[in-house]
């Protein structure tokens, strides 16, 4: 049994983190509770000394926001449904003044209703009037004139068909988005056009059912059918419901749709997955009711900081994402200068790697539960994603030791593959280094 | 929603080389998501041509078709909740009769009967009962008429309404029209 000294060690990290470390499968829950016994009482007391802080902070009618981003840059805790209530003050989503949070959520929630029924509920208008009528002149589906509503339509669905394929496939490895949502959009789901305006439909190609009609004798008609399966990767949820992916869907729809310059891209969908699964998940069924409007401001918020990273002409700029990795390197090199001379004459250019690590604010590294605790102190960052370079050069300093004896395919797949670690290790180096470069400067 | 392409009787090459241009411009991939045709094709390159359109294609035979292509004579395809019949039409005698069609719509059971052979452009209403006839997508001539309007039909299938678009081509300008069919 060397594991208990082990288990403890991280289930301390665990305490003091607020985020769950995954048990791996060798260790069994009766051995971690084992190690949970044996856990000083004054952990504990800590643990919950945080949460206390942290509920006091925001316990305050005028937030001090200086304090409270300290307490988040080291770990919101889990418990008490603290994080999702943090995220939307750091991400400037509820103003800072409790007093004005029921007045702001009510606007903001109300108005993305509207958006909704705008843009999903009710994209083309019918007119059912006259049985028959010349349109030459009006919009008809095949129209080329670019006021036609039918070609925005079209338009729209091709955004449409690249945010859904990448939803469907959004955090793989847990089952919540593909599970139904207690709070589907009931104008969506209950409408009685709902298949039709139901956005993964639009977009949805499949054949039609026919049969051929043998003729056998004098009036004997025979239909056959030849049954051609559609393909379905994901099981069909019962009417009236709606899974989690739909609302991912929807809310980047929107988003697109609101942000025509930009659109979607893909990455997007990484980005609002571990926000939305948050709110999702929020203990609170009140704040639960309502993540998907919460999580589409949130996501504009966060967008509109990091919106240069995904725009391709501003790539070469400062705020560019190879802006951002120039800053990556010239911090490594500050830092480490030995790894840095090591990649840079393997030529081991940092596109082939930090350009996931910058532009997915890390999502794809790491495992949920440790991307909302990273997620924390980034957010939480005063001038944001400054922190965000030093987490990835911590990442490639704790690597240094491989680095340095690595050859260039090697060092290629062990950064585009970052070993599994316990992030508070990433978290911990990265101000570590952070301090020492505020320091030297 | 499901945009349900009509057309037939085009006779490439045998009457007419092509599709009107003016069509073509309008007939782009990626908008529409099944075709159903009248048959009357005559050439493969006009099938593979179609299938660029959609890749979901239903044809059925029609007397000028090839011996050896394999479609089928009558087809009852279902959209939503129409049920649809297809067929080329010259074995429905006489040809073009409402009489007549309405009777083989009530053999097959369908909310609405295709047919083709005619070469002019028909779409009414007979005893709750929904006909179509999308013409000839070239305008190419028949025994009976010399100078045929091209036309084509696209269909808007929503629940339980089914939105017609017509095209036609007169005076080298398309001209489009819009027909209402509720089921009831």
């Amino acid at each position: 049994m060397a594991g208990i000294a082990v288990l403890r060690k991280e289930f301390l990290k665990f305490l003091r983190g607020g985020v769950p470390t995954y048990f791996d499968s060798s260790k069994t829950i009766s051995e971690f509770s084992f190690a949970l016994v044996d856990i000083p009482f004054y952990v504990m007391a800590a643990y919950r000394e945080k949460i206390n802080e942290l509920q006091e902070l925001l316990k305050e009618d005028n937030i001090n926001f200086k304090l409270f981003r300290k307490q988040c840059f080291r770990g919101v805790p889990d418990d008490s449904g603290l994080r999702p209530l943090c995220w939307k003050l750091l991400l400037n989503y509820l103003p800072p003044n409790r007093k004005q949070w029921k007045e702001a959520l009510r606007n903001k929630r109300d108005l993305y209703k509207q958006f909704i029924d705008e843009m999903v509920v009710a994209p083309k208008d019918g007119r059912t009037d006259c049985p028959r009528i010349d349109v030459t002149m009006d919009d008809h589906p095949l129209s080329i004139n670019p006021d036609s509503k039918w070609q925005t339509f079209f338009k729209d669905n091709e955004v449409l068909l690249q945010i859904d394929k990448d939803v469907r496939r959004l955090c793989p490895d847990i089952s919540f988005f593909q599970q139904a949502t207690d709070f589907p959009c009931q104008e969506i789901v209950g409408g009685p056009n709902s298949d039709s305006i139901r956005l993964h439909n639009r977009v949805q190609y499949t054949a039609l059912s026919a049969g051929t009609v043998e003729r056998k004798g004098i009036g004997m008609n025979k239909v056959s059918y030849t049954v051609r399966k559609a393909q379905e990767d994901y099981a069909v949820l019962s009417s009236g419901q709606e899974a989690h992916w739909e609302v991912v869907e929807r809310i980047l729809f929107i988003y697109a749709k609101l942000n025509p310059g930009q659109s979607y891209v893909q990455g997007m969908n990484e980005i609002i997955g571990p926000i939305y699964y948050l709110f999702a998940t929020d203990a609170d069924s009140e704040w639960r009711e309502y993540a998907e409007a919460d999580t589409f401001f949130c996501f504009t918020g966060l967008m509109s900081e990091i919106r240069d990273f995904f725009i391709k002409t501003l790539d070469e700029s400062e705020m560019g994402i190879n802006g951002l990795m120039n800053r990556l390197m010239r911090k490594l090199k500050e830092c480490d200068p030995q790894v840095w001379n090591r990649l840079k004459n393997q030529e081991l250019e940092p596109q082939f790697y930090s350009f996931r690590w910058l532009t997915l604010l890390l999502s794809q590294e790491f495992d949920l539960p440790d991307i909302l605790r990273i997620w924390d102190s980034l957010f939480a960052d005063e001038n944001r994603f400054e922190f965000l370079i030093y987490v990835c050069t911590a990442m490639i300093v704790l690597l240094r030791e491989n680095l340095l004896s690595g050859d260039f395919p090697c060092n290629l797949k062990l950064l585009q593959n970052f070993p599994s670690m316990d992030v508070h290790i990433v978290l911990d180096c990265a101000v570590q280094l952070a301090l020492s470069c505020s320091l030297s400067s | 929603m499901q945009l349900v392409l009509v057309l037939g009787d085009l006779h490439i090459p045998n009457r007419c080389n092509a599709l009107p241009a003016k069509f073509k411009k309008l007939l782009v991939p990626g908008r529409i998501h099944h075709i159903l045709c009248t048959g009357n094709l005559c050439s493969k390159e006009t099938l593979d041509y179609l299938k660029t359109l959609a890749s979901d294609v239903h044809i059925v035979r029609g007397d000028f078709d090839k011996i050896s292509s394999t479609y089928p004579e009558q087809k009852v395809v279902t959209v939503g909740q129409f049920k649809i019949g297809l067929v080329h039409g010259h074995q429905i005698v006489p040809w073009g009769d409402p009489e007549s069609l309405a009777s083989l719509q009530r053999q097959l059971g369908v909310d609405i009967l295709i047919t083709g052979h005619t070469h002019k452009f028909e779409a009414y209403e007979h005893d709750g009962k929904f006909f179509i006839n999308p013409g000839s997508a070239t305008g190419a001539y028949n025994p009976i008429n010399k100078f045929v309007i091209p036309s084509f039909v696209l269909m808007d299938i929503q629940s339980s309404t089914v939105v017609t678009y017509v095209y036609q081509l007169v005076d080298d300008e398309v001209k489009v029209e819009r027909i209402e069919y509720k089921k009831n």
